[in-house]
């Protein structure tokens, strides 16, 4: 699954800020150090979803670019699987086919048993934008050396930003591989193996009313369910409940972990302002405190930088734990209204049946359509089971990772800058 | 009556309320009675009255007949200026003497049968003037003979005193008693003008003024050199009864010199009221001998003689006091009060200046003498504190008070360890004090904490309970700016033996309020007025630097103020964000907390369980990190700021000094020209006056230019030792912030090492 990953090599480009002529050349990267860090980073984080010792179909992207507003993952696949036509292919596929392919299984009402693994978030660059422009408003206030300093800071920040994003989409792509019944789909194969562009276009504006409608609508039969269908199995009833509340809690933690890693970000780049701050003054002062305000100034860049670390470690590490949770256990919430609907849908049969019996008319048909919806409904429950069971261990696992390794970069940072000032404050007394 | 009262306290108010402070303590229990209902309007009035200074002068000018009335305004400034630093200490009393003074007024209407009075009865405003003039005219007539006689006797005094400090060392001659009128106010003047003018002499006199007045009868054993006079003036009301009849003749002398060194500012606050009769008649009341012996005690009798002898001798010197009585609120000002103080006058001036060493000795042993103050070596240490801030009162008139705790060995303090108790006005009116004193003599002065309406109003009007974080924090970063102002002050060798700062740390009883400190006060108006003008001056008048030092030196104060306003506003940030960091962690702690309680799964539930408590934690050490920030990088570097800000005030000194040079030394060409001209003319009688005028122009250029080589070369030391402290300051600043960061990643890490197990258990 990790091999031939060396030669991967991220684009971006920034093309829709204004002053972009003057940065954009500036903001070009290629994949650094950093980036390859990162990506392994991702990569570790997305494993706990996958089972390694599974090939029949792996999935990865191995490139992505960013053009405008769209960016462009190249899907990377190697499969044993004998529909396929070479064992090893890729295509290139927008942000607007994953959605495409998420909605297929969403209305497959073959799979309607299953929780559909959530669809990646749109790719969304707006707020490292929008700083960008900010910086470039405010180039005429700092120092070039602050300048440069922020501006490689928003750089890494994109960075970042994209990688998420581009492992959203791995995520995506790969659990629908390793699913056993997903990974045979015939649209899965499709959006795998099509060369050409699949010329899924955003939905119309019909489409987008039409969609509208069946979400209000779907919503309304999902609180009228709620209150008025009466689950005849405990298990369903009481996993409704948790969910519901989890998912509300979990949203808000989301919320709340997203204002402190970005806090923290604050925090790490203010000390930027702080050390350029501090050397300048320390040229002011001359000799006397020159030297000694520069061996701090020095310090306070390198302690943002391992501030900037854990800000990012922790998004990555918590935020992105949780935020993938919001959703994963929003796609399980669907999936119990789906099969509370079966269930109503089974009573109603039921219902029918009686009346059918009773006016003797059609009975037959009506016991067809009871058996149906009776086996439909057993079924699925079956299956819910299952994948409830397994989107419980998928999560105590997934945060049982994420949580140890946060609290072991957390330690690796703070050691590293408790380290950095001990130094720092040595060589001071020693002047 | 009370229309009429309301009027006139506006430019009497300051001197009411000096008088009430000086009175208060010593006659509090009397005064206070009977002034109840009526103080509350007088001191609203009192505190509105600031700008009464400024308004006064036309008043003031109304008399007519006092010689003295244009320098009247000036009475008033220098009255308040040496009393505002007081005032604050004495606020219950004071509505208390407000009172009383309102009712003596009323009560001298009708007792006193003195002419002059009777008619004021239906308009207070006029009175005043009518009084005056008949003291003009009738010097003599000595209707009100012993209630007369106490205000007589201070606006006697009061010129003398105010130049027995000034003058008493070298020149206690009598020509200045003569011009008493004027001699006080331009002593007044002086005083609080006092810096420019013999720096020891101005010291010991302004400080007599400003403690006499502020301290009662106890802090006189206490206050060193002060008391003394504090006690003539206290006494003078009171002591009329008495003096009559204890005072003895020799002793007078004394208490005189003693009493006019401490009466000026006294006097000077009461000329105002005693223009009114009501100040008058509160003097009597305040004066009955029995009160003052219940609160003085023992000890009474003995300072009050004194202090009553002065204001008695000045009585009983002209042979009738009791004519001259009348007059004595314009007595002062007025040039028909000169015939009574040249006779008292010359007795007591050439009397009291020997005297006036021997009475404060006695009274108070402690007084340590300037010499053996600045004779201090290195090696000493102080060390101050601000403790236990409280808020005293309720509503706007409410304030906080501040422990000070001083912990030193320098010799010249009498303790090792103390504490006493100020308000935060205290604090500004030392500042103001300090400056005036030093400033132009090119010390920097450091700057005391600004006073924030916001805040106070906050605080003010917040209930007791007071739980509201925002305003404890307000109260505690003003608890720490206050201490690190005090140690800054103490740091200088100069101002800590300043007999103002030593007052102010030593003294074990509330100052006299600082009134001048109000941005409402006329002092505050005055203030702003002068910087207007200070920067209109520094704008338009640029130095042709000669002396590379200051130009040099000059740019690198520029630079560092840039830079260090630009560091300020870096910190000021990064104390935000770190804040904003601690709550929303905190926020992310509570958050965890439900998903943990809510996540079924047992051993994940435990290890958020574990996460939110991790966090909560490191909520804590953010928290104690922004406060970090804050008070050592954030705030020092703000105290900085203000001190450059010293610094510039003190470079500007310095031109300023310049420009007088240069002013002088224009004047003396002009001078020079002009006698030339009238030597070319032939015109000998004109040659004399030009040489004369040269001359004269040759000594002002002389002392200028020695002014200016003088504090140029202070700054210089000054700026030396600044520069000492700012780079040790700065290497502290920036140690203790790395060790507490240090700390806090230590912290972090413990933190993360509890959790981590927890983690792992998640099976």
């Amino acid at each position: 699954m990790n091999g031939g990953r060396e030669s991967e090599v991220l684009h971006f480009s920034w093309l829709h800020v204004d002053r972009v002529d003057m940065l954009v050349d500036e903001l070009k990267f290629t994949m650094d150090e950093t980036v390859q860090m990162a990506v392994d980073d991702a990569r570790s984080g997305r494993s706990d979803t996958v089972d390694l010792n599974d090939s029949t179909l792996q999935v990865d992207i191995s490139d992505a670019l960013s053009e405008r507003e769209k960016v462009k993952f190249t899907v990377h696949t190697k499969t044993t699987l004998p529909d396929y036509n070479k064992p090893e292919f890729s295509v290139v596929r927008q942000h607007e086919e994953f959605i495409w392919l998420h909605d297929r299984f969403d209305e497959n009402e073959d799979y309607a048993g299953y929780i559909i693994p959530p669809p990646p978030p749109r790719p969304d660059f707006d707020a490292s934008r929008e700083k960008l422009q900010k910086l470039g408003e405010g180039e005429g206030s700092m120092t070039k050396e602050e300048f440069n300093k922020m501006k490689q800071e928003l750089e890494a920040e994109y960075l970042a930003t994209f990688k998420k994003t581009v492992a959203m989409h791995e995520v995506f792509l790969t659990r629908l591989a390793q699913h056993p019944i997903f990974r045979t789909d015939h649209n899965f194969k499709v959006f795998l193996e099509y060369e050409q562009d699949l010329s899924v276009r955003t939905k119309n504006k019909k489409e987008k009313v039409e969609g509208l409608f069946r979400s209000i609508n779907r919503s309304t039969d999902e609180i009228l369910l709620a209150a008025t269908q009466k689950d005849v199995d405990d298990y369903f009833e009481k996993e409704k409940g948790f969910l519901l509340e989890y998912h509300a809690a979990i949203k808000d933690s989301t919320l709340k972990a997203d204002k402190m890693t970005q806090a923290h970000k604050s925090v790490a780049d203010s000390y930027i302002k702080l050390s350029t701050g501090l050397s300048q003054l320390g040229t002011i002062e001359g000799p006397r405190l020159e030297k000694f305000i520069n061996k701090v100034s020095d310090t306070f860049e390198k302690a943002r930088k391992v501030e900037g670390r854990v800000a990012s470690d922790e998004d990555l590490k918590l935020s992105d734990t949780l935020r993938y949770y919001v959703r994963d256990g929003s796609a399980a919430k669907d999936l119990l209204y789906r099969r509370l609907r079966c269930l109503a849908n089974y009573e109603q049969a039921n219902k029918n049946l009686d009346r059918a019996r009773a006016k003797n008319k059609d009975v037959h048909a009506a016991e067809l359509a009871q058996q149906n919806a009776c086996e439909r409904f057993e079924h699925m429950s079956a299956r819910a089971k299952e994948e409830l069971n397994s989107f419980k261990t998928r999560r105590v696992a997934a945060f049982k990772k994420n949580l140890i390794e946060l609290a072991e970069l957390e330690l690796k940072h703070a050691k590293a800058q408790a380290q950095l000032l001990k130094n720092c404050l040595q060589a001071l007394q020693e002047e | 009556m009370a229309d009429s009262r309301e009027p006139p306290p506006l430019f009497n108010d300051d001197d009411d309320s000096r008088k009430d402070d000086d009175n208060d303590d010593l006659f509090t229990s009397a005064v206070q009675s009977p002034v109840s209902e009526l103080t509350t309007p007088e001191d609203q009035t009192k505190q509105e009255g600031a700008g009464d200074p400024l308004t006064s002068p036309p008043p003031a000018t109304s008399f007519p007949p006092d010689p003295s009335g244009g320098d009247r305004p000036d009475l008033f400034e220098s009255c308040e200026e040496p009393s505002v630093g007081g005032f604050s200490s004495v606020p219950l009393e004071q509505p208390a003497e407000g009172g009383g003074t309102q009712q003596v007024s009323t009560d001298a209407q009708d007792p006193p049968p003195t002419p002059p009075t009777t008619p004021s009865v239906g308009s207070l405003v006029e009175i005043p003037l009518i009084v005056d003039t008949d003291q003009d005219l009738q010097p003599s007539t000595s209707s009100s003979s012993s209630l007369t006689r106490p205000d007589f006797t201070l606006f006697d005094t009061t010129p003398d005193t105010s130049e027995t400090p000034v003058s008493s060392p070298d020149i206690l001659s009598p020509p200045t008693t003569s011009n008493t009128s004027t001699s006080t106010t331009t002593s007044a003047q002086e005083l609080s003008a006092s810096p420019p003018s013999s720096s020891a002499l101005l010291d010991l006199s302004m400080t007599l003024p400003q403690e006499l007045s502020s301290e009662p009868p106890a802090n006189l054993v206490d206050a060193s050199s002060v008391e003394p006079a504090v006690m003539s003036s206290f006494i003078t009301p009171a002591e009329e009864a008495s003096v009559l009849d204890a005072a003895a003749p020799t002793n007078d002398d004394d208490d005189d010199a003693a009493a006019a060194a401490a009466i000026p500012t006294n006097l000077a606050g009461e000329d105002p009221a005693l223009s009114s009769e009501e100040a008058l008649v509160t003097v009597y009341d305040s004066e009955t001998p029995e009160e003052v012996s219940l609160e003085d005690e023992t000890d009474d009798g003995e300072l009050f003689d004194p202090s009553s002898t002065p204001k008695l001798q000045l009585n009983q010197d002209p042979p009738l006091p009791a004519s001259n009585i009348l007059p004595p609120m314009g007595a002062p000002l007025t040039p028909p009060v000169a015939p009574i103080t040249p006779t008292a006058t010359p007795n007591l001036t050439p009397n009291v200046t020997p005297a006036a060493p021997t009475p404060v000795t006695p009274v108070a042993a402690a007084r340590p003498s300037a010499e053996q103050l600045e004779s201090e070596s290195g090696d000493e240490f102080i060390e101050i504190s601000i403790s236990d801030p409280q808020k005293i009162g309720d509503g706007m008139s409410s304030y906080m008070a501040y422990k000070v705790t001083t912990k030193t060995n320098i010799p010249y303090f009498r303790k090792k360890h103390w504490s006493v108790t100020r308000r935060f006005s205290d604090f500004l009116g030392l500042h103001g004090k300090l400056v005036e004193k030093h400033l132009h003599s090119g010390r920097i002065i450091p700057p005391a904490p600004e006073k924030s309406a916001i805040g106070t109003t906050k605080i003010k009007l917040g209930s007791d309970k007071s739980s509201d974080s925002s305003s404890t924090d307000f109260i505690e970063r003003r608890r720490a700016s206050l201490e690190r102002y005090m140690n800054r002050t103490a740091a200088h060798p100069t101002l800590r033996s300043d007999p103002d700062f030593r007052e102010f740390i030593e003294l074990d009883a509330e100052l006299p309020r600082a009134t001048q400190t109000s941005a409402l006060s006329s002092a505050g108006v005055l203030r702003l007025f002068n910087r207007v003008g200070e920067t209109v001056n520094k704008m338009t008048f640029k130095m042709d630097e000669s002396d590379q030092w200051f130009e040099e030196k000059t740019q690198q104060i520029e630079n560092l103020d840039a830079q260090l306003r630009k560091l300020h506003a870096a910190m000021e940030g990064l104390v935000a964000y770190r804040r904003e960091l601690a709550t929303s962690t905190a926020s992310f702690a509570k958050s965890a907390a439900v998903l943990s309680s809510v996540e079924e799964h047992s051993a994940l539930s435990r290890a958020l369980h574990q996460l939110a408590e991790s966090t909560e934690r490191t909520h804590t050490i953010h928290h104690a990190q922004a406060d970090a920030d804050f008070y050592h990088l954030s705030e020092t570097t703000k105290d900085y700021i203000h001190l450059i800000g010293a610094v510039k005030d003190v470079f500007h000194e310095r031109v300023k000094t310049f420009q007088t040079w240069q002013h002088s030394q224009t004047m003396l060409a002009k001078k020079r020209e002009a006698k030339a001209k009238a030597e070319l003319a032939g015109r000998m009688d004109k040659v004399q006056q030009a040489q004369d005028e040269v001359a004269e122009w040759e000594a002002k250029v002389e002392r200028s230019q020695e002014e200016f080589d003088r504090i140029s070369r202070a700054i210089k030391k000054e700026m030396e030792q600044f520069d000492i402290v700012r780079v040790k300051d700065f290497k502290d600043m920036l140690v203790k912030y790395l060790e507490a960061l240090m700390t806090s990643q230590q912290q972090i890490i413990k933190v993360w090492e509890t959790f981590l197990p927890e983690a792992r258990a998640i099976s």
